[in-house]
């Protein structure tokens, strides 16, 4: 179909508007002026006042852990769902996938206040095991949603074919099953760990007294207005960012797209 | 049979008990918490109506929750308005590997962490920033900003979540073969027409769960209004959240959270009616 240049000026405008506000603080990690305004001079030294910054550097190290740890349980927690959904009927496990995206659809400040008060209830309160279970179910939807449709995208005669050859089940799941969906599993490992590490309004409700992850750290300083070490702390995590979504680009080949469709 | 069934059950129990212990039930109790009134969460404490009452004698409920719909509202039609010609030329204008390259940019906003996305979008509209600065060319004041204000609010939500809209059209819309566009417009269908007897139909999948993905998340928001909405800013979710973070008030937040609850949900079911009906009359 023909072109029309008001398209392609709208998805440019669109482009800008979504990228410059990433691009300006880029620029600005690296200006030295205290309040971000021009003339634009060049230094580090707010990077190096960001790694001098000790609560930044623990907060960073918290939520990397945790998230991990997050990543690696929902990892096989939902591996597991999407076994055992592939073995209802599609009826059911679409049901089912449904009540899970509650966790995504419902906004995060009310399932983190409902678990809040169930953990008091049950006398946990503010902890690490209640943040860690809110954080788990905010993920689990995204694993679920990434790898099931992978696993039924698999041919189960080959499977089948396993099994008539004498394959035990578990030898089935590691030389089979698991190896096809191997980029599906690892995107959403990728994606669950974003999704928890960057998770706020979760750990902000959940995350016991005094401990501060990093998103909440940077709360509090984004609440205090404009800091340059933010700008540079925004650079090196919308770079490690960009490269993630490379990767999960590379392993899952459009399948983000897919997921969101599910929803 | 009973021993595959067994396995089934097996396999899906962690899944399924994190589904009832920390969504459904969570959220069930929170209609019995909304009824205690205090902080003290006992088996035995009174049930009463008083936290619904006290809010209403407050009247903060009201115009807060429709403020917030209002907001919610604007910010999921501008990320409509936008982003149905950026999702129609992601897939039907520009080549496969344009295509894959302005997806994975679409894709960057949702890796990043959202404070940052808030933060670099309050860096822009600060006072001296760079669009003060441009405005300043045509008279406005450079030292004046455009933040603290419901306008900040509104462009920082539409910043977050218009991504999410133009993913969720796009896989619609790549859905759609290019010859029945093809055919409606050799038979002399215009742009208009096109659009809406055979785009909007096809999308309506991809634009109901945008809007879901946008419209209540948006509603409910209140990290964007307590940062740079300003003293006027409050949205209900800065209500809900001050009862939990400030003034401690369990009771009555989760009585905020039940209205809440079941107003965005009478709302977005209208609106999932409405639009089902209109796509499909159409059709």
């Amino acid at each position: 179909m023909k072109q029309s240049p008001w398209l392609r000026l709208i998805m440019v405008l669109t482009y800008i508007f979504i990228f410059s506000p990433i691009i300006v603080v880029m620029v600005m990690s690296f200006n030295s002026s205290q309040y971000g305004t021009l003339p634009f001079e060049f230094s580090t030294r707010w990077y190096e006042l960001l790694f001098s910054s000790r609560n930044l550097g623990r907060a960073t190290w918290l939520s990397i852990w945790f998230s991990f740890l997050v990543t690696c349980t929902v990892s096989v927690v939902g591996l597991l769902t999407s076994l055992g959904l592939r073995r209802m009927k599609p009826k059911w496990a679409q049901s089912f996938i449904a009540w899970l995206n509650l966790g995504v659809v419902i906004p995060w400040l009310v399932l983190g206040v409902a678990l809040l008060m169930i953990f008091n209830f049950v006398g946990l309160g503010r902890s690490y095991p209640g943040m860690f279970l809110g954080n788990c179910i905010c993920v689990l939807p995204y694993v679920v949603l990434l790898v099931y449709p992978a696993l039924m995208a698999l041919d189960r005669n080959i499977e089948y074919a396993a099994r008539t050859m004498g394959a035990s089940n578990g030898r089935t799941l590691f030389t089979i099953v698991l190896p096809g969906i191997l980029p599906a599993l690892l995107a959403s490992s990728l994606m669950a760990f974003m999704v928890c590490f960057n998770n706020f309004v979760i750990q902000y409700y959940l995350a016991p007294f005094g401990v501060r992850t990093l998103p909440m750290e940077i709360y509090n300083l984004v609440r205090v207005g404009y800091k340059p070490d933010i700008n540079a702390l925004a650079t090196i995590m919308a770079l490690l960012s960009i490269a993630l979504v490379l990767v999960v680009n590379r392993l899952g080949r459009g399948k983000e797209g897919k997921f969101l469709e599910e929803l | 049979m009973t021993k595959s069934r067994i396995k089934t059950w097996l396999l899906m129990l962690p899944g399924a008990g994190m589904l009832l212990s920390l969504v459904l039930l969570p959220l069930s109790l929170l209609l019995l918490f909304s009824l205690i009134t205090g902080n003290q969460i006992s088996i035995n404490s009174d049930l009463s109506f008083s936290n619904y009452i006290n809010i209403y004698e407050r009247g903060l409920f009201g115009p807060l929750m429709i403020k917030s719909l209002l907001i919610a509202f604007f910010v999921t039609l501008s990320a409509i308005v936008i982003a149905y010609p950026v999702s129609y030329g992601i897939a039907k204008v520009v080549t496969p590997r344009w295509r894959n390259t302005l997806i994975i940019l679409i894709i960057i906003p949702f890796f990043t962490s959202q404070l940052l996305l808030i933060y670099s979008i309050m860096v822009m509209l600060q006072s001296r920033g760079p669009v003060m600065s441009f405005l300043s060319i045509f008279g406005a004041d450079p030292t004046r900003s455009a933040l603290y204000s419901n306008f900040a609010v509104y462009l920082i939500l539409l910043y977050q979540f218009l991504p999410y809209m133009v993913l969720t059209l796009y896989s619609s819309m790549s859905k759609i073969d290019d010859n029945i566009i093809a055919v409606a417009r050799s038979m002399g269908a215009g742009r208009r027409r096109v659009f809406f007897d055979v785009i909007l139909p096809l999308t309506s999948p991809g634009l109901l769960s945008g809007i879901i993905l946008v419209f209540i998340p948006v509603a409910g928001s209140f990290v964007e209004s307590n940062l740079a909405g300003g003293t006027n800013g409050m949205m209900i979710g800065s209500l809900i959240d001050s009862n939990f973070s400030v003034s401690l008030n369990l009771g009555r937040g989760c009585a905020l959270c039940v209205l809440f609850l079941l107003v965005i949900s009478a709302v977005t079911f209208v609106i999932q009616r409405s639009i089902r009906y209109f796509a499909g009359r159409r059709l």
